[in-house]
């Protein structure tokens, strides 16, 4: 490679980790709030199943 | 809990019909712009070199910036995240209108929103930032702005969460957001306009081609779709654990 | 005493409205300014631990700066040290301005006296700035007595009390609103910090570069002197009358 076609390209390699970092971080970041989103409806979920049996065994009993 | 006249944001409404669009679209346009910002819009150039040298059918006498391609995702998470404390700052004013605690839900969400954007620029732009500056920080306008946002963003939630009674807490946290919303442009404003006598401000490179823009575009519609639909997932979440939590209530009172 | 009595009449003046004429805004806003003044003046101690408070600031100062060279380079740091003295000494002082209220329930006999929001607001803020500006006038000159030694500021030093009025301002103008929404959370002291610094800000860098301005002179002065200025009184405006505006909620 001639050395003007090197230092054209002189800065592409180095910064190529910062770039990845810069991608990379942004979606981990992304993806963190979509499962913290994920855990709040499991756990709601799994609340609303638990109150339904509460309430199902409190009919029960009513009966 | 609704009055009549009032209409109230409510999971199940029809923007939800929009977030599964919304994300599949916000997914596909995403991934345009980032194989357009490697693929096809040209590299931008920096400092000259010695000489010139043709590559494919252009003569180049610049280096080459691979480290501008992060661009492409920053500018549009800060849009977006200025686009939520807006819309934080709206609910926050129908909440202190109407005092109808679904809206401070609806402004605790887009504030949520809002920081994790900040976050996302601020991930982005340090990259950036230490490449091509070689420093971690340095107090550059913009950067200074979105330090001060993110700051307050934070201080909204330390409040939420030292503030026990819920119905002055949403007044507080109210307040700080429209506060917030006051202040994120005058201290955009302030920071560039002062002399730079004093304060170095770094000067960049001015004007985009239109390849970048589009990509530019593409990226930011994206994005803000992307937040559209994260936004709408979270409040329906939250609706939810308040559903639930209300029930529990009831259930303990009747036992 | 006097502060509480003074609350009991306000509210015999509420719940008597038919009999007696409510007194204009005027006359509200000079019995609540002359409210805070007078229980200040009695006891003096906030405008005495702010002074404390100032003077071991620039003692740190000293300390900080004990093995930097004197030049003409200082001055472009020293109007920066002056804010971050003021900025602290107003937080000292912001977070006492409530409290005592707090503390013998006199903001509740404030509330059920029919007044308007907005006086109760601007009445707290003219004395908050009151306090600050008396401890301004002891602190600045004994900062400059002590950091003269460094450099001699240019013939456009004075003009710095143009930014530290419009700063103070300001300052008690945010700050009032601020430190009510903290007074009645945990850890107000820490939370009313870091409210206020974030949002002080712009303000903050418009004034640091005024005086900067001042204190350099020559070009830079010329340059960069009224466009500070004019930010900061922008931001004072427009922040003010946000805090007016919201306070109504605030106190509810």
């Amino acid at each position: 490679m001639n050395p003007i076609l090197a230092d054209i390209y002189s800065t592409i390699l180095p910064s190529a980790p910062y770039i990845i970092a810069a991608y990379a971080l942004l979606w981990v970041a992304l993806l963190a709030y979509v499962l913290i989103i994920f855990r709040g409806t499991k756990k709601a979920t799994a609340q609303l199943m638990l109150l339904e049996e509460a309430v199902a065994d409190q009919q029960a009993k009513g009966e | 809990m609704s009055s009549k006249t009032l209409k109230l944001p409510e999971a199940g409404q029809w923007p939800d019909k929009l977030v599964a669009p919304a994300l599949i679209a916000g997914a596909v346009l995403t991934t345009i712009g980032f194989l357009m910002a490697f693929f096809y819009v040209a590299p931008v150039g920096g400092a000259t070199v010695n000489g010139a040298e043709l590559i494919g059918d252009v003569m180049v006498s610049q280096k080459m910036l691979l480290s501008q391609k992060i661009f492409y995702f920053h500018m549009p998470v800060a849009i977006t995240s200025f686009l939520a404390l807006g819309f934080g700052c709206y609910y926050a004013v129908r909440f202190l209108m109407t005092k109808n605690r679904r809206f401070d839900t609806c402004s605790r969400i887009c504030l949520e929103i809002a920081l994790l954007f900040v976050v996302l620029t601020m991930i982005t732009g340090e990259m950036w930032t230490r490449f091509e500056w070689g420093v971690w920080w340095s107090w550059e306008p913009r950067l200074t702005t979105y330090l001060i946002l993110m700051l307050i963003v934070i201080a909204y939630f330390v409040l939420r969460s030292s503030v026990d009674e819920p119905e002055r807490r949403a007044t507080f946290a109210a307040v700080v957001a429209i506060i917030a919303t006051i202040d994120v442009p005058i201290c955009f404003m302030i920071t560039r306009l002062i002399p730079s006598s004093i304060h170095p401000v770094v000067l960049r490179e001015g004007g985009m081609s239109p390849e970048m823009g589009l990509c530019v575009g593409l990226c930011a519609l994206g994005m803000m779709l992307v937040g559209f639909a994260l936004y709408r997932a979270r409040f329906n979440q939250v609706r939810l654990t308040q559903r639930v939590d209300a029930l529990k209530e009831t259930l303990d009172d009747e036992r | 005493m006097e502060r509480e009595s003074e609350c009991r009449t306000a509210e015999r003046g509420g719940t008597r409205s038919t009999l007696c004429k409510a007194p204009s805004t005027w006359t509200q806003y000079k019995t609540l300014l002359a409210k805070d003044l007078k229980a200040e003046f009695r006891t003096k101690d906030m405008v005495v631990s702010m002074g404390i408070y100032a003077f071991l600031v620039i003692v740190v100062f000293g300390v900080a700066l004990s093995f930097a060279r004197p030049g003409a380079e200082f001055l472009e740091v020293s109007g920066g040290l002056l804010w971050a003295l003021v900025v602290f000494t107003s937080l000292l002082g912001l977070n006492r301005s409530f409290a005592k209220e707090t503390e013998n329930g006199c903001l509740e006999g404030l509330l059920l006296a029919p007044l308007d929001r907005g006086v109760i607001f601007l009445a707290k803020a003219t004395s908050n700035l009151v306090f600050l500006v008396l401890v301004e006038v002891i602190a600045v000159p004994l900062y400059w007595v002590f950091f003269s030694s460094f450099a001699a500021p240019a013939e456009t030093g004075w003009l710095l009390v143009a930014p530290l009025v419009l700063g103070s301002i300001g300052i008690a103008g945010i700050g009032t609103m601020l430190s009510t929404i903290t007074a009645a959370t945990r850890g107000k002291d820490v939370m009313l910090a870091l409210l206020f610094v974030p949002v002080i800000f712009p303000l903050l860098y418009a004034c640091v570069s005024a005086t900067t301005c001042a204190l350099v002179g020559g070009d830079v002065f010329a340059d960069g002197f009224l466009t500070s200025l004019a930010l900061g009184a922008g931001y004072d405006v427009v922040m003010i009358l946000a805090s007016w505006v919201l306070y109504d909620f605030v106190v509810n």
